[in-house]
Order: structure tokens, then C-alpha cells, then sequence
């Protein structure tokens, strides 16, 4: 592994009582989309704005880009989306994104072509003397893009970036991402939906109670969490289901669990027990195999294992800070 | 360039463009034109206006004398005499025709002091009232003198020329200037500095606050600092003031200069006698007041809007600091009543109320210069804790968006 964009080691915050983040520790490796992943109230939005030192954490340490502190420094080369949006509903469109350039250390000049710049790729050229809140709100989140990017970040931190979005600019900001990332640049971002995660992630890190749950590739989890236990199988016909049914998917040696999907099942193996065992017991039952397929659990199925069903669904009452 | 100033500059290049600012901006020196040229010019048409009185003479001695008086005061009052018996029904017919702008009735014992009385439609016109009570007087002199048997000459001896006082400040330096004049200026100064401080104090406020509702502030602490987004505000919208107050300024004085003109052309003789007792160096404290004053004021507001969540409970926030306002205010009195007493020095040291107090003490000349640069050098070290106490708070409460902290969670910000 390379050096790291972002590595936070043991990094503690407190409100009073309340300990928002306990001894988080993460480390994100330049030139990947990581996902920050746990329910409301997990602790992710503290520590996205401790890396953007908007807040300091009580204990442990967090270094950008190697070896810099968060800070002025750091915060040049780091592109913001908060989960909290907002935009100076008076200004100009092209003044205010050339207004965010500025503050991230970009020339004057400079600072105007590449809001026009942005502007023109996000078809948005013809208002650029208009005032923000002249815009349709669908407008105005992509100019809030256009304000986390405008300084060409070399990480670019997104706090909860698909809630509240159409589904035209969840696209244009999923394009936004995975161009970044091809242009070798790192992206941290936190979400609590599981599904936008699995489809862009190359790491994730799962918190819960502003602990740690597991963290690694995306794809390395998934194989371990799955260690070939899942299999999804679908028969010719309801009388050829019954059959197995009440054969080798009854025999608690071979099968903890049998769940009803759509148009199949989905079967639990005995720890023990291997899905070629169970493939020979059906073939010499004689029954009509449409599919036998090792499943890959899904993000969320991980995310329920390991967390619980009830935190997962976000019923703690913690606020999200 | 650092943070703070591109803060700041963004500030002032959105206000100075509104609208709002260069309709003020522009207006602020048409409105002076009207209060330098209006009072003047009304006062001088109103005194050219003729009238027409009715005097019933219960005495039978006092008008002869007052018609003389009135064709010497310069004719601008005609008084018809009306028999003692007319009815007021008929009196006041003329007044409601307008044939008569009133009547005066001067009783029998007018003489050994009895109150004349006049009713008319321009009773309300104070001017009037008072060159009427003038003329009574002057024919009352003139009538006594002939009841006791003195010469008409003589009488006039006694009762010309007239004599006025003129009331001149001085403070024993020997520059002396009008004491009217002299308090006007004074008085417009500090209404200007307070209006200025409450009016741009509060637009810190509001700016910190909208930042906080619209949700725009974390994007911007991502990054800079707190402390420069605070100083960057305060600055931004302080330049505002000063470029404003600048503009008005000068627009006075060159309305100043030319007033002589500008007067002329209403018609208005003798203007350029008018003499206001304010220098350069007289601006030059206004404006250091006005700045300091603003900047001192202006962090406390920046905190109080970074404790509060939304503009109704701003509302309520700034009412301490607005008080703070306005005491001066209230005690402007015991500054002009006596400039260099213990109260006026007390008031022009304490940072609160000197930025309002202080300029009017020093344009009535009751400050020496080691008094002016004492209370300069408070205020600025006033300043400075100001800023550090509030760039406290502002850090920890921008970020707030629950309910307003209590005194003690204050305390604890501030401890952070």
C-alpha cells in the first residue's frame, strides 16, 4: 500500500457525556473511493469534520497527505461537500464559485475560468450572472459540487452526498466521482445507504456508536463474510421444491436456514457442511436444477451481521453530529 | 492574499453593489441639502408672509402705539381696528372667510398687565407669536411713556435700538464659535456615530447569522478559520460604514463650502455668515470614533450571532448590546450641559459609551488632548479584548445549531 490520504489513528470526540467518535482509527490510501458507512448518529459527520478541521478531536491524531495536520494547509488540497448545504443566496452564480476558488488559495484570474469552466460542464453557462437563488434547487446542488471541486482537490470529502438529490444529479455526481477517481485523485465519503455504497466503493469502513465494525476492500469483505455458505437455488417446479424441501434442506447436518426470495431460495449452510455435498444430494434426488449459485452477500447483509438489525436501521436515538 | 481580506472583500463588493446601499448612499447627502437649506428657507418665507389682524381695544390706549410699532417693525402686519362692540360671531365669519388671519383682543387692564389674547388660523405659527408679543411690548413701553407725560423722542430713545444677545462658545482657549452652532454639530455627530454603530452592528449580526441558517458556514470554516471569518465580517461590512460615512463627508462639506450658493439660489441672503466649528482634524476623531466604536461593537455583535440559531432569537440577543447604545444616548445631556464636568469624563473613558460621547465632548472643545488620547487608548485595548473574547465564543457557537447556550455554557465556551 501506498502512501495514505488520510490516516486517522485513534482519534476520540466528546459533546459533554456524549462521546460522539471512541478511538476511531482508518486509513485511506490515495487514489480510492472509500465509504464511510454506519447508521445515523454513528459518528460519521464528527469525523469527516475533524479531518476538515472544523472540529478537534479530544484524542488521537490525524494526518493528511502523509504527514500534514488538518489545517490551512491540508484544507487547499481538500475538496468539501457537507452534509449540510448551503450557498450565498444573493451572490452571483460565477462570483461565488470564483469566491470558494479564492478561499482555497486559487489566483484571481484563475479563479474565474474555472468557475466558467465548471459552469459550462455542468450546463449551467447561461446563468452565471444570475444569482444563486435564482436558481431551481436541482441547479443549485450542482453548483454546490462545482464549489467542493473548483480548486481541483487532491481528496474530496462528501458527507452523506446522495441524500436530497434527483436522480439526474445522483448520476452527474456519481460521473463526478468515478472521474476523479480515474483521475487519480482519493474520495472519502459517508453514507448509511448501503446500496449506493456497494456500487462505488473500493473500501469501505463500517462505524456503529462511533466505534469501528470492520473495515477493508470492498470486495475482500464480501468474500470473507460469504466463506461459501450462501447459495441461491432455484427449481423446475413447485412439486420438485417441495421435494427437496422436505429432503436435504431438512436435514439440520447440511442446513441451518432456508429464506424465500423471488423466484428462488436462498439456503444457509451447516458450518461444516459444503455446497458440493448439497448439489450431489440434489442431483440424486432427480429433481429439475434451474440455478445453484454461491451467493456473495450484499453490503447490507454484512452490515446487519455485524452491526445488528436494530442499529442498522438507525432506531438509536444518538443524534447524528 | 489572506483569508480575512478575501472574506472581507466579498463582504463589501456584495453590499456596496445592492441596491439598498447606493440608493442610501446617494440620498444620505440630498436629505442633508434638505436639512441645511429647509429650516432656513421656510424660515425666511414664513417671516416674509403678510397677515391681517382685527384688534379690539377694551383699553382704548394701547393701539395707536401698536399700529406705529407694527409699520416700524417693517409692515409685514396689518392691523385693522374693530370696534369694542362687535360680536365674535362676526370675527371669527372673517376668519373663516379668510378676510382676516385672526383677532387680537387687548383688555381693559392690558396696561397693569392683563393677557392679550389672539385667536387665529396662524396661532401655531411660533414666529408669529412671538413678534406679536414683541410688538405688544415695544407699544406697551411707548404707551406708558406717554401716560406719564414724556416725549414721543424721548420715548423712542428709551426703547431704541433693541438688544440681542449672541450666546458664543468658548473655553476659555479664546477660539470661540457660535454655541448653537457648536452644539448642532455635536449633537448631529453623536446621532450620526450611534445610528452608524447600531445600524451596521446589526448587519454583522444579521450576515453571521444568515451565514448560519443558509448552512453555507461549514463549507467556508472547511477553509479558513474561524477567527477570519469573524475578522473578515467585521471588517467587510465596517469598510461599508466607513465608505458610506466618507461619502457623506465630503458631500457635507462641499455642500458646506458652497452654501453661500446653494442658499442663494433659494433665495436666501447671508448664508456664508454661518460658521460650523469643524476642522480636519475634528473629522479625523469622528471618523477613529466611528471606527473603533463600529469594530468594539461590532465583535460582540458577531458572538451574539453565533450564539443564536435563527433571526428571531437574534432579535432578542442584540438587545443588551442596542442598550448599551442607547444609555449614551440618554446621557447626552450631561455633556453638553458641562463638557468638561466629572460625568462627561467618566462617560468619554468608558469603551461603551465613548465612541458616541467623546467626539461631541472633544467638537465642544470640553476634552484636552491627554483626555482624548486616554479614551482612544482604552477603547483600542477594549477593542482587542472584545476580539479575542468574541472570536472565543464565535468559534464554538457557529457551529451550533441546537438551542441558545445559558450563561454557564457561555462561560465553559469560553474556557475552550
Amino acid at each position: 500500500m501506498g502512501e495514505l490520504a488520510v490516516a486517522v489513528s485513534g482519534v476520540t470526540k466528546r459533546y459533554g457525556d456524549f462521546v460522539a467518535v471512541d478511538a476511531l482509527s482508518l486509513a485511506v490510501p490515495r487514489g480510492v473511493v472509500y465509504g464511510v458507512l454506519g447508521p445515523n448518529g454513528a459518528g460519521k459527520t464528527t469525523t469527516l469534520r475533524m479531518i476538515n478541521d472544523i472540529l478537534a478531536p479530544d484524542a488521537g491524531e490525524i494526518r493528511l497527505f502523509g504527514a500534514l495536520a488538518p489545517g490551512r494547509e491540508a484544507g487547499r488540497r481538500i475538496g468539501y461537500l457537507p452534509e449540510e448545504r448551503g450557498l450565498y443566496p444573493k451572490m452571483r452564480v460565477v462570483e461565488l464559485l470564483a469566491f470558494f476558488a479564492r478561499l482555497r488559495h486559487v489566483p484571481r484570474r484563475d479563479a474565474l475560468i474555472r468557475a466558467d469552466r465548471w459552469l459550462d460542464r455542468l450546463e449551467l453557462s447561461a446563468w452565471r450572472k444570475h444569482a444563486v437563488q435564482d436558481l431551481s434547487k436541482g441547479m443549485q446542488q450542482k453548483v454546490q459540487f462545482a464549489a467542493a471541486l473548483i480548486h481541483e482537490p487532491e481528496l474530496l470529502i462528501l458527507d452523506e452526498p446522495w441524500s436530497g438529490l434527483d436522480p439526474i444529479n445522483a448520476d452527474v455526481l456519481r460521473d463526478i466521482v468515478l472521474e476523479q477517481r480515474a483521475a487519480g485523485r482519493t474520495i472519502l465519503f459517508s453514507t448509511h445507504q448501503m446500496a449506493q455504497a456497494e456500487q462505488i466503493c473500493d473500501e469501505v469502513c463500517i462505524i456503529a456508536r462511533g466505534k469501528k465494525v470492520l473495515d477493508g476492500p470492498l470486495d475482500q469483505l464480501r468474500r470473507a463474510a460469504a466463506a461459501d455458505r450462501l447459495v441461491a437455488l432455484e427449481l423446475a417446479t413447485p412439486a420438485d421444491l417441495a421435494a427437496v424441501e422436505a429432503g436435504p434442506l431438512a436435514d439440520p447436518a447440511l442446513v441451518t436456514a432456508v429464506r424465500p426470495r423471488r423466484g428462488h431460495v436462498e439456503v444457509e449452510l451447516a458450518s461444516d457442511a459444503a455446497a458440493g455435498t448439497l448439489l450431489a444430494r440434489l442431483v440424486a434426488l432427480g429433481v429439475g436444477v434451474r440455478r445453484f449459485e454461491l451467493v456473495v452477500p450484499t453490503l447490507h447483509q454484512i452490515f446487519v451481521d455485524r452491526v445488528g438489525a436494530e442499529v442498522a436501521a438507525g432506531r438509536e436515538g444518538a443524534p447524528d453530529a | 492574499m489572506p483569508d480575512w481580506l478575501v472574506i472581507a472583500s466579498r463582504e463589501l463588493r456584495e453590499r456596496v453593489r445592492s441596491k439598498w446601499f447606493i440608493a442610501v448612499t446617494l440620498l444620505g447627502p440630498l436629505l442633508l441639502a434638505a436639512v441645511l437649506v429647509l429650516p432656513v428657507y421656510l424660515g425666511v418665507k414664513s417671516a416674509e408672509q403678510r397677515a391681517t389682524v382685527d384688534v379690539v381695544d377694551q383699553s382704548g390706549q394701547l393701539l395707536p402705539a401698536l399700529v406705529e410699532a407694527a409699520r416700524e417693525a417693517g409692515g409685514h402686519l396689518d392691523l385693522v381696528a374693530v370696534d369694542a362692540g362687535t360680536p365674535q360671531d362676526e370675527l371669527l365669519r372673517r376668519i373663516r372667510d379668510k378676510e382676516r388671519s385672526g383677532f387680537l383682543t387687548l383688555p381693559a387692564d392690558v396696561l397693569m398687565g392683563g393677557a392679550a389674547v389672539y385667536r387665529g388660523d396662524n396661532a401655531t405659527n411660533l414666529k408669529f407669536a412671538a413678534s406679536l408679543g414683541q410688538l405688544l411690548n415695544r407699544a406697551a413701553v411707548t404707551a406708558r411713556g406717554r401716560a406719564v407725560g414724556l416725549d414721543a423722542a424721548v420715548v423712542t430713545r428709551l426703547v431704541r435700538p433693541r438688544l440681542t444677545v449672541a450666546a458664543v462658545h468658548d473655553n476659555g482657549t479664546g477660539q470661540a464659535s457660535s454655541a448653537t452652532a457648536a452644539f448642532v454639530v455635536g449633537y448631529a455627530v453623536m446621532f450620526l456615530l450611534y445610528m452608524a454603530i447600531v445600524f451596521y452592528g446589526a448587519a454583522v449580526m444579521r450576515s453571521v447569522v444568515a451565514e448560519k441558517t443558509g448552512r453555507v458556514v461549514e463549507l467556508v470554516l472547511s477553509a479558513v478559520s474561524p477567527r477570519a471569518l469573524m475578522l473578515g465580517k467585521v471588517l467587510g461590512v465596517g469598510g461599508v460604514g466607513l465608505l458610506q460615512l466618507t461619502t457623506w463627508a465630503v458631500a457635507a462639506l462641499v455642500l458646506f463650502h458652497f452654501r453661500g450658493a446653494v442658499l442663494g439660489a433659494f433665495g436666501i441672503a447671508g448664508a456664508d455668515a454661518i460658521s460650523v466649528p469643524l476642522g480636519a482634524g475634528d473629522a479625523l476623531v469622528v471618523l477613529a470614533y466611528f471606527a473603533l466604536g463600529f469594530f468594539f461593537y461590532a465583535a460582540l455583535f458577531a458572538a451574539a450571532g453565533a450564539m443564536v440559531a435563527s433571526e428571531q432569537e437574534a432579535q432578542q440577543v442584540q438587545l443588551p448590546l442596542v442598550l448599551l447604545l442607547v444609555i449614551p444616548v440618554l446621557c447626552m445631556q450631561l455633556v453638553t450641559n458641562d463638557p468638561r464636568g466629572g460625568a462627561a469624563e467618566v462617560l468619554t473613558l468608558v469603551p461603551f459609551s465613548s465612541p458616541i460621547l467623546m467626539p461631541m465632548r472633544w467638537l465642544l472643545g470640553g476634552a484636552t488632548t491627554l483626555e482624548l488620547l486616554l479614551s482612544l487608548a482604552i477603547l483600542v485595548l477594549s477593542l482587542l479584548a472584545a476580539l479575542a473574547l468574541a472570536g472565543r465564543i464565535y468559534r464554538v457557537g457557529i457551529l451550533s445549531y441546537g438551542k441558545r447556550p445559558s450563561l454557564r455554557e457561555l462561560a465553559r465556551w469560553l474556557r475552550r
